[in-house]
């Protein structure tokens, strides 16, 4: 998730006097500089239809069997992004990510101690557009370079793109510390986690038979036409049948759609989610397995989190650790 | 193995910490509770010294990351039930804040820093108490009051002698609920503790307890039943287990004067109780406790200082009164002179006498002669008296004075006198002790903050704000403590508290107690205590063990209170302590044909002397009586004669 939180905090004021020692006289950013709530979109609405994992035709299947929770661990991953200051035209952000795992014991979650959260501090900078700040990285900050080749095409001089790019990189460094942990739990442990998001952005975490994903956002759904009435119409403890869906050069994982409250009254994807798995997992035994696993996670509520009709409390729980500790 | 962390110091703009105060979280699962002793460990030097700072748990919060009450009941759908099946408990905090205790270095006091928090082990509670200031070796002046007991720490509590004894400070008070035994037994259990460890050097002690109700104090030389925790207790404490080795108790007469007015009646308890009694001069020094102010006018007073002055006690001559030669020496006697007085003036149309008006004169004789009536049993009309050693106070002696079953003149008079006759002998150094501990239950009655000034509470005043100069300790106990005279109280070094109740607790008092604090103290447990002392800072939750003293209620079933019996037998009960040889027969063959009031007396002449020959002395009181003539056989009138036969006239 993304905590826009502008403001000279600790962090900001360390990122300020270390930018402010490269270049001497830059103007520091007073808070509130992202203050239009819809930024930044990520992705813009979009409908793709994916192949079903079995075959057959979209429909609503009710989960069959009593939700069980058997997720033994959570896994988030948090990002800020803050823009300190700025050398003429050009955004100098502070990005910072962090990722933890929670792991349940006796009902109580506390961190794994197999591997420890990750935080990251970093300054986002177009080195292209701003030759003077492509200092060295101290021990204090790591710089990224949000207009290195690798990064892809490099984006206008407009300050908005400028910080959306750096965005972008923020919230790749994001999915890596996240994968890091994911990876280490598949490899140390047999028991399921529970992963904010998606599970595609590591191949092995994506292969790992212990690894679920829960995607809260809708910004794609992977149907279209009569498939997609199916999705929206779903009632409280139905799914959809397992999709492959497999983009942007990610490992294929299975998914499938799960409604986990009864949208009465709400919007169409209120208390939706789209869950990924392994793309072994095809059969409806296993997708109604693993569906009540997610389904067990209902309760205790998210709230007070905006999102609490799609979120489990777990996550909810690593999220706030992560604030915490960010 | 490292000393594990307990919690961490936590603080916020909002609620920030202070000098005095600071807040900590700890696990679900931490031992802490209100009352909890806890040190921290500061991260930052400060003069090159880390500080520690070491402080009581006064306040606790609990709460999760619900922002309303409401999201649970919507995440359980109403149903409490169906909250036991959630997979995960919500995420809880506990969070305590903690009065500071005490801060090493104390200087510069500075606000308690972030730092780990460990539960305080037994050194630690004994700096965060600064009880190592008095527990060093050549100088140890601790007297253990019972055992802090939190987490895995068993740590012994003591008082400093010289704040509770004399001379920086001195008196204890405590208070609490009736009906669980704990103010005796504290009481009972601390003088035990007292006496065994009270500093050699600090001379010698003993105590003078008055048993106001039941038997309460009756029993303080018969084993107690203890649990094996309390035996524990004592031996952690180093305190014998064991009753009171020397205790004397004292009781007046009922009101006719041959049964020993107390529960403690029992024959196999009497060789250590003796009557309390006391003559006309004991009684006048003392006359104002039991007459009305309304009534003592300066006219009045005038009368019994020229009796105190001139009568009572020595020979008294007017050669205008019947007898001429006076010597009042028990209020039999005065009321002689009385009458000769008043009738003389009668006889002479006088109206005064030697300057005091006969209205006068005739108003002090009814208040003075009254006393004997209002006193029965504890003033005796010929004098005799008996009476506490004082002067010959006996080191580790305990005095109890039972007035539990006496009317409240009697109970005035009684405290009044052995108080002030206590504070006379300390301050000539000749009581016999260098400090008497006085122990008073009920002062909510006797030293009341509202009601008439009465002797009693002047002289309860007198002792808790001079008596530590004297060595004149006042332990006192009561119910309601906002109901005490605030000087007694408020000069009180020591202030112990038992189970509350919660109307007193909302007295303006206990303002400075934080609401954990009341709640804790409206449910200690028997054996439980929250003490205040001088060295502590905040108060400190101990347990103490169980008196090794006989409680009253098993003593009285136990030791049943002798029935009242007849004088004879009453006689033969109090000299029989003296010589088991006397038996009731004895005793009944020498007082057949005596005045009650003359066998009393010859009784209470015998008990006050304890002669060696008891049969001897006791015959030899009783005034002798007059030989009994033989009867000799009166000569036969000379019969009637009677008519022969039914003719009346037939001589």
């Amino acid at each position: 998730m993304a905590l826009l939180q502008p403001g000279p905090d600790a962090a900001s004021r360390a990122a300020l006097r270390y930018i402010q020692r490269l270049l001497p006289g830059v103007d520091a950013v007073e808070a509130g500089q992202l203050s239009d709530p819809a930024f930044p979109r990520m992705d813009p609405p979009q409908l793709v239809a994916a192949p079903m994992l079995g075959g057959g035709a979209m429909r609503a299947t009710r989960v069959s069997g009593e939700p069980e929770a058997r997720f033994a661990a959570f896994l988030d991953g948090t990002q800020s992004v803050r823009i300190v200051a700025r050398h003429g035209g050009v955004p100098i952000v502070l990005g910072i990510v962090a990722a933890g795992v929670r792991e349940r014991v006796d009902r109580r979650l506390v961190t794994w101690t197999g591997c420890a959260p990750r935080v990251e501090r970093r300054l986002y900078l177009p080195f292209a557009y701003a030759p003077a700040l492509a200092g060295e990285s101290d021990s204090a900050f790591t710089v990224v370079d949000t207009t290195d080749a690798s990064m892809g095409e490099l984006p206008s001089r407009h300050p908005t793109a400028l910080l959306e790019s750096a965005i972008k990189s923020v919230r790749r460094d994001r999915e890596r510390v996240e994968s890091v942990l994911a990876e280490a739990w598949c490899a140390a442990r047999a028991e399921p986690i529970c992963i904010d998001g998606g599970i595609a952005a590591s191949a092995r975490v994506a292969a790992s038979g212990v690894a679920v994903g829960v995607v809260k956002t809708h910004n794609t759904i992977h149907a279209d036409g009569a498939d997609l009435d199916v999705v929206l119409g779903l009632a409280r403890g139905e799914r959809t049948p397992p999709l492959r869906i497999q983009s942007g050069g990610r490992a294929p994982v299975s998914s499938w759609y799960l409604r986990l409250r009864d949208n009465k009254g709400h919007d169409a994807t209120w208390g939706l989610v789209r869950i990924e798995a392994c793309d072994t997992i095809a059969s409806d035994a296993d997708v109604d397995r693993i569906s009540g696993w997610v389904l067990a996670e209902a309760a205790p509520l998210a709230l007070p989190d905006a999102r609490w009709d799609k979120m489990s409390y777990g996550v909810r729980n690593s999220e706030e650790f992560l604030r915490a500790i960010a | 193995m490292s000393e594990q962390a307990l919690g961490r110091v936590v603080a916020t703009e909002r609620r920030p910490n202070t000098p005095h105060q600071f807040h900590f979280w700890t696990a679900v699962t931490s031992p802490v509770g209100i009352g909890t002793i806890v040190r921290v460990d500061g991260e930052h030097p400060v003069d090159g010294q880390l500080p520690k700072i070491y402080g009581a748990v006064i306040e606790g919060f609990s709460y999760s990351d619900l922002v309303s009450p409401m999201h649970d009941v919507l995440g359980h759908d109403g149903e409490p039930s169906s909250a036991g099946f959630a997979p995960t408990e919500r995420t809880e905090i506990r969070l305590y804040t903690a009065a500071v205790l005490r801060m090493i270095p104390e200087e510069p006091l500075q606000p308690v820093p972030m730092g780990s928090v460990f539960l305080a082990d037994e050194n630690d509670v004994a700096v965060a108490l600064r009880m190592d200031g008095y527990l060093r070796e050549g100088a140890r002046t601790g007297i253990p009051i019972g055992i802090y007991h939190a987490g895995g720490t068993d740590a012994p509590i003591y008082l400093d002698a010289d704040f509770l004894v004399g001379p920086e400070a001195a008196h204890l008070n405590i208070t609490g609920v009736s009906g669980l035994a704990t103010k005796t037994s504290a009481v009972e259990w601390l003088l035990s503790s007292l006496f065994t460890h009270f500093p050699e050097k600090k001379g010698t002690i003993a105590a003078v307890a008055f048993n106001v109700k039941g038997p309460d104090l009756c029993y303080l030389d018969q084993p107690g039943k203890l649990e094996p925790a309390d035996e524990i207790m004592y031996e952690k404490l180093g305190v014998p287990a064991k009753p009171f080795t020397n205790v004397r108790y004292f009781a007046a007469y009922d009101a006719g004067g041959y049964n020993l007015n107390t529960l403690r009646s029992n024959e196999a308890l009497l060789h250590n109780v003796q009557p309390l009694t006391w003559g006309l001069r004991e009684v006048l020094q003392y006359a104002e406790v039991l007459l009305n102010k309304d009534d003592v006018d300066a006219k009045a007073d005038a009368v019994i200082d020229f009796i105190r002055d001139k009568i009572a006690g020595r020979e008294f001559r007017d050669e205008r009164l019947p007898k001429r030669v006076y010597n009042v020496g028990s209020f039999a006697e005065l009321d002689e002179w009385f009458r000769d007085v008043l009738s003389m003036l009668e006889e002479s149309n006088s109206e005064s006498y030697r300057t005091h008006h006969v209205a006068t004169i005739r108003k002090v004789r009814n208040r003075l002669t009254n006393i004997a009536l209002r006193c029965a049993g504890l003033v005796t009309a010929e004098g005799t008296v008996s009476d506490l050693p004082f002067g010959s106070f006996e080191d580790r002696g305990v005095y109890v004075v039972d007035v539990a079953l006496l009317e409240e003149d009697a109970q005035d008079l009684i405290f009044t006198r052995i108080v002030s006759k206590l504070r006379e002998h300390l301050e000539r150094r000749n009581l016999g002790v260098d400090h008497v501990v006085v122990f008073v239950d009920e002062l909510n009655k006797y030293a009341a903050t509202e009601g008439p000034e009465t002797y009693v509470r002047k002289m309860l005043l007198d002792i808790a704000e001079r008596g530590r100069y004297l060595g004149l300790v006042l332990f006192g106990a009561q119910q309601f403590r906002s109901q005490v005279h605030r000087r007694v109280v408020g000069n009180s070094g020591t202030s112990l508290f038992g189970r509350m109740d919660a109307d007193e607790l909302a007295a303006p008092g206990y303002a400075v107690l934080s609401q954990a604090i009341k709640t804790k103290l409206s449910t200690l447990e028997k054996g439980q205590l929250m003490v205040r002392h001088p060295h502590f800072t905040q108060p400190v939750f101990i347990r103490f063990p169980r008196p090794a003293v006989m409680q009253g209620r098993d003593g009285a079933e136990l030791f049943p209170q002798a029935a009242e019996v007849a004088l004879d037998a009453a006689v033969t009960r109090s000299l029989r302590v003296l010589d088991p040889t006397i038996s009731l027969e004895w005793v009944k063959q020498q007082i057949a044909l005596r005045e009650d009031e003359e066998v009393i007396h010859a009784r209470n002449a015998t008990v006050l002397a304890r002669p060696r020959d008891v049969k001897a002395f006791f015959a030899s009181r009783l005034r002798p009586l007059a030989p009994v003539r033989a009867e000799t056989p009166r000569q036969r009138p000379a019969p009637i004669k009677l008519p022969a036969g039914d003719d009346p006239y037939g001589f």
